[in-house]
This record gives structure tokens, sequence and C-alpha cells, in this order.
């Protein structure tokens, strides 16, 4: 070590030397620090980010489920949709644009139109270089010809995808729903469904409620992305893919219906002429929806998207500034006063409590004085009984009877027969509609009941309120003897090839607690509102049609004072028209009830229409049992 | 002194730790470099790589015979040479922008016969040479002040200027990083320091607005901010990275990284060969593998502090230097610690030029080693 005294600071550099080999252990130390982050604490999100590049997953695209109405008829299903993109940069405009004007058959209008469009894309620095889409849903005499000469049109493809067709449109559209794309929202909230941007998601009515159902589930096929040239793709396939590398996609459920398409088309016709309005037909003896029509209605095939994004933004912004609120499914989202059609239940509601005998008459003149009020009816009625007052819909025996009654015995009444409560039908939002209580009245009034509210409520006005579903229902146990059931409009899911995975019975959602006695006395009335020629249904009625039921005519604004002739009043002050009964009046089959939205008296607008549907129920069904009789063997679906 | 009555008997005794280890070092880069081109095996696109390990193998072979002849040699002889290599080496440094053939944007290679050469690669022994002489020849003893080291530090920044311009930023920083290491066994005033520190610092500011290309911007921002450019140099990075990661704890195997057979990792057979063997042998290989590189760090430093004299000590600190500082920044930028700079990892990394510049080096340190 003699050598180093030489140097005049070689003293220096060994005390240096131990820092200088710090140095170098820090330095090596901290990339063992981050090889350890990287290659064992994090190993698996970098083992995953490698498998990524070399893997990749095709998606295999699964068939949405059909939905069937309870005859088989087909409501919504799939059909391919073909559509013609282009890249405007290859696309020659002296040359190919007329070729494909003439096979495409494009109008002059349309050709203008889409060639303003083209030259838009054109000038467009990224947009030219890519598919641009230009024509939706071609025919197929079209496409055929477009196949054909695919080679003279250099730049032009035509693609197809699927959409989904509504064969019957506008008919039952609130309670089939339609398609939307999915949004940021459900992408967020529900990442295990699998979505991705683009997809496209049930909107409203069966097509929403049921998605998961009919949605199906979609496959997926994994392969090599790139490949060392080495080796054979069997070979690495092998080694990376493992078991999982395909997934065959599931196709959707199907679902059948309980509605019927026959009976849903006989009460649009029934419907038309009205403006606005909705009607429900129930089975009574299960629950089961068999027509449900609200007016104005949309058509789900272009809310789908069938012609187009452009299309489904322009129609959804004309449903949205139109006054009468197309897409508002009446039969359940909204509720209205149901006027006379809740005297029924106030009948019942009397004799229940014995506050009124059978044959106890009430002197009509006219209207009612109740303190201060004066409350009118409809006419002069004279002297009338309970049977005649439900007959003939006179107000003041039922002003009467409500000065007698407690307004929370009709609400626990109207409860039992499900009015302010949900049906519980599960699509759409419902209207939960309301029953006043002396309760609800003294949080709504700060304390001040008085006893006209309860007047009024026997009546079905006030703060009454219900769905037309819920009416129905009501109707329905009316007709049954008391049972009221969960409204059903799902009947079964079946698989793809038909085989049935879910059958649902009916559900009674109770059995409420009646004197047949008094029921039957409810029902007669309602029979001679039909059969009596002082009835308010008598004017209106069909030869030959068994129905019971009870008109309604509900006031919606005082500014259409009872009596006063509608025509002169403004469409949306006039009086909601009513009819709710059920068929045949011995043992009865169905409840129909008939909502006209300012449609007027109840006689003489709401009563046809109801006639008219439960005659072609009875025909429906003379001609479906000599069809059975025929061919026993009917085939139960038709295919798409 | 047992060491030297032993060596006056058997002639200078070989350092057997410091041919071991570098033998080491490139039998595994070789092996690592032979997985790191097979995935080209029959891709015609860059079928010129399938058996370049055949060749580097050669050069490992002429490197080492070099590197021979050179520990034979009594490095005191260099000290003399050291002006006329220097200067040659400058010279051919120039000739690069009449004679070189541009790869990728930047002039590195002159065309010799059939073989190109990288003078920037030769000039770092010279480098170190060059200031090891100064350091020899400056007998001062009390502590430097700014004045004494602006030779030491030209004779550096010259080289560094025009490899600079082809452009190569990992080497100018090498030819620098290596020449303050050296200077560390020399006095410095601590003012001094501290006016060089913020030098540094006002020098680098410059150098980002002015004397850095695009590119070389752009790797150090995507390095700062890897996601917002995820394509560009940062998609190297992260896809370097991931290869690592991959790797896990014992490796995927060899021939087996899917990362790099499959391609993902850019220019791995020189600028990612470690991203290729980390994610081969994993955790426990790279382990090794830095152990190999600190040994032959910390072994040359301790060749230094017994070198017989300064300039023998200053050659062992240089040559220590450019080993340490290339293998530390090419493994940190591949395990992302780093911005990425093209810089070799010594003695692994393919290229013909750098493994026997580094053989050659070395025979110098082992030189140094035989005669302490």
């Amino acid at each position: 070590m003699a050598t180093l005294l030489q140097r005049s600071d070689a003293s220096e550099f060994r005390k240096r030397y131990r820092w200088l080999v710090l140095f170098i252990l820090c330095a090596f130390g901290a990339c063992v620090v981050r090889l350890f982050y990287l290659q064992v604490l994090h190993s698996d999100v970098y083992d995953a980010k490698a498998r990524r590049n070399i893997i990749g997953e095709r998606r295999l695209a699964t068939t949405r489920g059909v939905i069937r109405d309870s005859h088989g008829k087909v409501l919504a299903a799939n059909r391919p949709s073909y559509n013609l993109y282009v890249v405007p940069a290859a696309l020659d405009l002296d040359k190919t644009w007329p070729r494909l004007v003439e096979l495409a058959r494009l109008s002059e209008s349309e050709a203008a139109r889409t060639k303003e469009q083209l030259l838009k894309l054109k000038e467009h620095e990224r947009k030219r270089d890519q598919q641009a889409l230009l024509l939706v849903d071609l025919n197929r005499d079209v496409v055929a010809s477009l196949k054909t000469f695919a080679e003279e049109l250099p730049g032009v493809s035509v693609l197809s995808s699927s959409v989904r067709s509504y064969p019957y449109g506008t008919l039952g559209a609130h309670l089939l729903g339609y398609m939307r794309e999915v949004d940021a929202e459900v992408l967020a909230e529900q990442p295990e469904a699998g979505f991705r941007a683009g997809d496209r998601i049930g909107a409203v009515g069966v097509e929403r409620r049921w998605e998961s159902y009919l949605r199906g589930q979609r496959g997926f096929r994994k392969f090599i992305r790139k490949r060392a040239m080495r080796e054979r793709v069997e070979d690495l396939e092998e080694r990376y893919l493992g078991e999982d590398r395909l997934r065959e996609p599931a196709p959707g459920r199907d679902i059948s219906l309980t509605l019927d398409m026959d009976l849903v088309e006989s009460a649009e016709r029934a419907m038309r002429g009205q403006l606005a309005g909705a009607v429900v037909v129930v089975d009574v003896r299960t629950g089961r929806i068999l027509a449900a029509h609200s007016k104005p209605g949309f058509d789900p095939n272009v809310a789908s998207g069938a012609s187009g994004q452009e299309a489904v933004k322009e129609a959804f912004q004309s449903y949205y500034s139109d006054p009468m609120t197309p897409t508002l499914d009446r039969t359940v989202s909204a509720a209205y006063p149901p006027g006379s059609t809740f005297k029924p239940f106030s009948a019942l509601t009397a004799l229940e409590k014995d506050i009124v005998r059978p044959a106890e008459q009430v002197d009509c003149r006219g209207g009612y004085e109740y303190g201060k009020r004066y409350f009118r009816c409809t006419g002069v009625h004279r002297h009338v009984n309970l049977h005649e007052a439900l007959v003939q819909s006179c107000n003041t025996y039922f002003y009467e009877l409500g000065s007698r009654v407690k307004i929370d015995d009709l609400a626990e009444i109207g409860a039992r027969f499900g009015f302010g409560v949900k049906t519980g039908i599960g699509i759409n939002p419902e209207a939960r509609g309301r029953m006043p209580t002396r309760a609800w009245y003294t949080r709504q009034y700060r304390g001040a009941f008085r006893g006209g509210f309860t007047l009024l409520a026997a009546i079905g006005q006030g703060a009454t309120t219900v769905n037309v579903l819920q009416l129905t229902l009501a109707y329905a146990a009316l007709a049954n003897g008391g049972t009221l059931y969960r409204p059903q409009l799902v009947r079964s899911i079946e698989t793809a090839d038909g085989t049935v995975v879910q059958d649902f019975p009916p559900r009674v959602r109770r059995v409420i607690e009646l004197d047949q006695g008094d029921l039957s006395r409810v029902q007669a009335a309602m029979v001679g509102v039909v059969t009596e020629k002082r009835g308010t249904a008598h004017g209106a009625r069909i030869e030959g049609v068994d129905m019971a039921g009870k008109t309604g005519t509900a006031q919606v604004s005082p500014l259409a004072p009872r009596g006063s002739d509608q025509s002169d009043v403004a469409y949306f002050n006039r009086d909601h028209a009513w009819f709710a009964g059920y068929s045949p009046t011995v043992s009865p089959e169905i409840a129909v009830v008939v909502l006209i939205e300012h449609g007027g008296g109840g006689g003489k607008n709401a009563v046809p229409v109801a006639m008219r549907i439960v005659r072609d129920y009875e025909r429906l069904k003379r001609e479906r049992l000599a069809a059975a009789k025929q061919a026993p063997a009917v085939q139960k679906r038709d295919f798409p | 002194m047992a060491r030297s009555t032993k060596s006056f008997r058997s002639g200078p005794e070989v350092d057997m730790p410091l041919l071991i280890t570098v033998v080491a070092i490139a039998s595994i880069g070789i092996i690592n470099l032979y997985s790191a081109t097979s995935a080209y095996v029959d891709a015609t696109q860059r079928s010129a790589l399938a058996d370049v390990y055949v060749t580097q193998i050669y050069w490992f072979v002429i490197g080492l015979l070099l590197a021979m002849l050179t520990a034979v040699i009594d490095y005191r002889h260099f000290e003399r040479l050291a002006p006329i290599l220097y200067f040659g080496g400058l010279i051919s440094l120039g000739l690069v922008f009449v004679l070189a053939t541009d790869v990728r944007g930047s002039a590195r290679w002159i065309q010799l016969g059939s073989f190109s050469y990288q003078p920037s690669e030769f000039m770092k022994p010279l480098v170190v040479l060059m200031v090891a002489r100064h350091i020899q020849n400056d007998t001062k003893t009390e502590a430097r002040s700014f004045f004494d080291l602006i030779v030491p530090i030209g004779i550096a920044a010259v080289p560094a200027a025009l490899v600079m311009l082809q452009p190569d930023l990992g080497t100018s920083l090498i030819y620098l990083t290596s020449t303050a290491a050296m200077l560390s066994i020399t006095r410095i005033r601590t003012a001094t320091l501290a006016w060089m520190a913020g030098g540094f610092v006002v020098s680098t500011i410059l150098m980002w607005n002015f004397g850095l290309k695009a590119y070389q911007r752009g790797r150090v921002t995507s390095f700062l901010n890897p996601e917002k450019d995820a394509t560009g140099t940062a998609w190297h990075a992260i896809q370097s990275q991931t290869a690592i990661g991959n790797g896990g704890l014992f490796g995927e195997g060899f021939m087996q990284g899917t990362q790099n057979q499959f391609g993902f990792l850019p220019d791995q057979h020189s600028d990612f060969p470690f991203s290729v063997f980390a994610e081969e042998f994993g955790f426990v290989g790279c382990l090794v593998l830095i152990g190999l590189y600190c040994f032959l760090s910390i072994w040359s430093l301790h060749i230094a502090s017994q070198a017989k004299d300064r300039f023998g000590a200053a050659l062992a600190v240089g040559t220590g230097g450019i080993i340490f500082f290339q293998a530390f920044f090419n493994m940190g930028m591949s395990m992302g610690i780093l911005p990425v700079v093209g810089i070799t990892l010594p003695l692994f990394s393919y290229g013909g030029s750098s493994l026997v510049t580094m053989l050659i080096s070395l025979g110098l340190l082992m030189s140094v080693s035989m005669r302490r």
C-alpha cells in the first residue's frame, strides 16, 4: 500500500470509495425495488396485459327473444336490415354515383339530398376516408341488384345489421316497448351485464322489464392476435387460449304474453274517432290482460331505429312536443277521476255499513243542498232507490249516501278493491291513484275537513283518482264475486325451440270480504244500466251483446259545469268519458274498461266502444271454437 | 506485500473474479440474444436478425482476444498513447457526418468494407484514457476550483457535443457521467461543486429548449406522462414494463416470453434485451444479472482503490463508471424508472462496436488490476 501514499489525495479517494459503493448499491437497489413491484407485487396485472396483447376476442352476436301474443302471433321479432355505406373519397361522382342512384332506385329528391350529404363528407378532412352511412334499410330487391353489380361500385358497401321489428306497428306499443341504444348510465351501472357502447336495450314496456330474459348471452371466440412464425397456430392456441376459447352465444328467451292481438285490434278499431284514451280488457277468472290499448300511440319500429338514427331523433322530438303525449301509457301511467264508475263501490260501502236500506228512496230534484253549497245532479230523477240510482246514475242519491257515510269507510272499501295502490303489473311506471281519507284531507287542507269532501268521494270525484288498469281489475272482482287478481301480462317464457321454461299461473291478490247479497244487488243494478230503459248505457247498447257495467262522466274542470254542452268547452277542459263493465252477465269472463279522455258523456261515447269490443270478443270466441272443432291440432305458433 | 512477491514468481496474476463476471454476463447476453431474435426466424422483414447471435459470438471472441492483448500490455503505455488515440477518435466522430449511413433518423455508423462500426462507442474508453492522463499529470494537492476542471470536462464535452449532433443523447451522457465519476477521485472545492450543480440545472434547461430534438423531448415527456401518449414512445415503455411484469417471480421460461416472441418489444436485441431477459427468467434471474453488474461496478472501484498510481485509479473508476451508468440507464428505462434513451446494456446488447469496445475497456481494467 506504499504506492498509495505517493498520491496526494489518495486518502481522499479511500474516503469517497465507500460513498461511491453506496451510490452504486442505491442505484441498483432502486432497480430491484422496481422489479419487485413489477414482477412480484403486480405480476398479475402485467400478465393480463401481456395476454391481451396476443389474445384477441371476437364477439359472437346473439338473437333477441321473440315476443308473441297468447295465440302465437309474433309481436316483436328480429329482421336483418341492410344499410349502404360509402367511403366518400373512394366514390367517383361522375361514374359511380349515377350508377348507384339507378341501382338504389333513388327518387330525384332523395338523390339530390344524398348527394349533398356526400359532397359535404367528401370535403371533410377526416371523414372522407372513413366509411359513412348513406342509406338506411334498403329493400331486398335493391340489395340484390347492388350485390350483383358490386364491381361497378367501388367505395360502396352494403352491410347488414339486425333490427327489432314490430309487425303490429303502433298496436300494443306501450306495453311492448321499443329498443334504444344503451347509454353511458347503463354502461356504468351494470358492468356485469356485459353491455358495450352501441348495444341496444329495451326501452319501455315488456322489452325493458324482461330485458335480461330477452337479450340472451353473447358468445366469444378467442384467437391469437399476432403469431411468431416459428410455431404452428394450433400449438399456440393450445398453450395460450386454454379451455375457454369459445363460448357459443345463447339466444334470448321467447316470451308469450296474455294479450290477444285480435282483441287489441278490435279495441283499436272501436277507439277510432276518439282522440285519446285507453282500453283494458282483463279475464275476470285469471287477471290476465287480454287487451290494452292506449291512444295516441307511437311506432316502435321507428323508435327502435329501423329507419335510421335520424328518424329516431325526429320521432322523439315530435313525441315530446306533442300535447297529446303519445308515449304516455294511459292504461297504467296516468290516474283519472273515476266519476260515476266508482258508485258501485260507494253502494257496497253503504250496504255493508247499513246506512241505507235498498228500498229506501231519495227525492232527486236536480241537486242536493249541503251546508252552504249546492251539489248538482245530472238531471231530475225524482224518487230513486239504490238500484235506480245506480242504473240512472243519480248523484243526488249518492250525495245523501255520502252525507251519512264516513269517508274512511269509502276509502277502506276502495282499498279492498285495490284503489290507491299499484296493481303491480311491473311494466311502465304506474300511477298509484288516490283514495282520500280523512287523514289525507287533514294534511292537505290544514285540519279543515269538510263533509262536502265525502259527498264528492261518493260519486268518484273530488280527490279520488284511479288508473284504468286498477278500475278494470276492481270491476273484474265485482264480476267474479270478489277475487282481486294481480294483473298478468306475461303468460310464459320459452326457449327459442319452443320449450316452456316458466309458465306463470294467475296470482290472486286477495279475496275481498264481501256480503254476497250486497254484491248481487250491485251486480243487478249494473245489468240494469244496460238493459233497463232508463239505464245510462241503454241508448248505446248493441242488441245481442250481454254486458253489465257502469258509465261515468268525470268532471275535469270547474269550467265545464255538469250538464253543459261539451262541444262549447275547450278540449282539455271537457269531461272524461268512462265505461266500466263485464261480460257476460252470468258467469262473467271479461272485464272491460273504456276511458275516453275529454270524451264528454260516458253513456254516449264510451259505451259504444265497450259494446263493440265485447261483441268482437264473443265473435272471436265462436270463430276459434269452430276452428278448433274442424282442426283439433292447431299449430300453436307461426314464425316470422 | 504477499501479492507482489507472488506475481514476481508467476508473472502478473489474472483477476479471476473480473474475468468470470465478464464472461458470465456476455454468455447470458448471447443466450438471451438467441431468444430475442428467434421471433424473426421466418419473418422476411427482419430475417437478417435471425442469426445475429452467431455474429455476437464472433465479436465476443474477437473482443476477448483484444482484451487479453490490452491486459498484457502495461496500462501505463496507454498514458503516452492517449492523446493520439483521443484525437483519432475525434476525427472519426467528425467523419461520421461525412460518411455515415443513416439508420432511423440518426447517423451513427461508418461503413468499413463489409462491416460498419460506431465511432461513438470506441470513443468511450478514449475519453476515459484522456481524462485519466489529465488526472495523472494534475499534481495539485489542494482542492480544485472550477478552472482546474475546465480541461477534463472539456475532454468529455467535445466528443459529447459531436455525438449529440448525430443525434445520440445516450452516448454523450455516458462520456459526461463517466468523466464525472473519474473526477470524484480528486479533491474539489465544495463551492465549485455547488456552482457546478447550479450550472447543471441551467444547462439542462437550456438543452431542453435548444439542444434536444423533438423526439428526445417526447421521450422525457412521455416518461413523465405515459397515459398521454400511449402509442408513441410511451408505448415502448409500457410494453417493456409489461414484459418485465409478465415474467413474474421465476419467468416465463427461455424462449417463452410472449412480449418478446410476439414482437411487442421495440429493438429487443439492442435497446430492450433486459426486458426479454426479465420476461423469460423472472425476478430471480434479474437479481442474478443485477448482482453481476453491481459486482462489476464495485469491483472496478476496488481495483481503483488499490491501483499503483493516479492514472490507473482514474482508468479503473472511468471504466467502472461506463459499465455502471450504462447498466443503470438501460435497465432503468426498461423498467420505467428512467426515460427511454438509446443506451445499450453493456456486454449484453447486440452490437459489435459496443461489445468489442466494452471488452477492450475491461482489458484496460484487467491490466490495472494485474499491476496493483
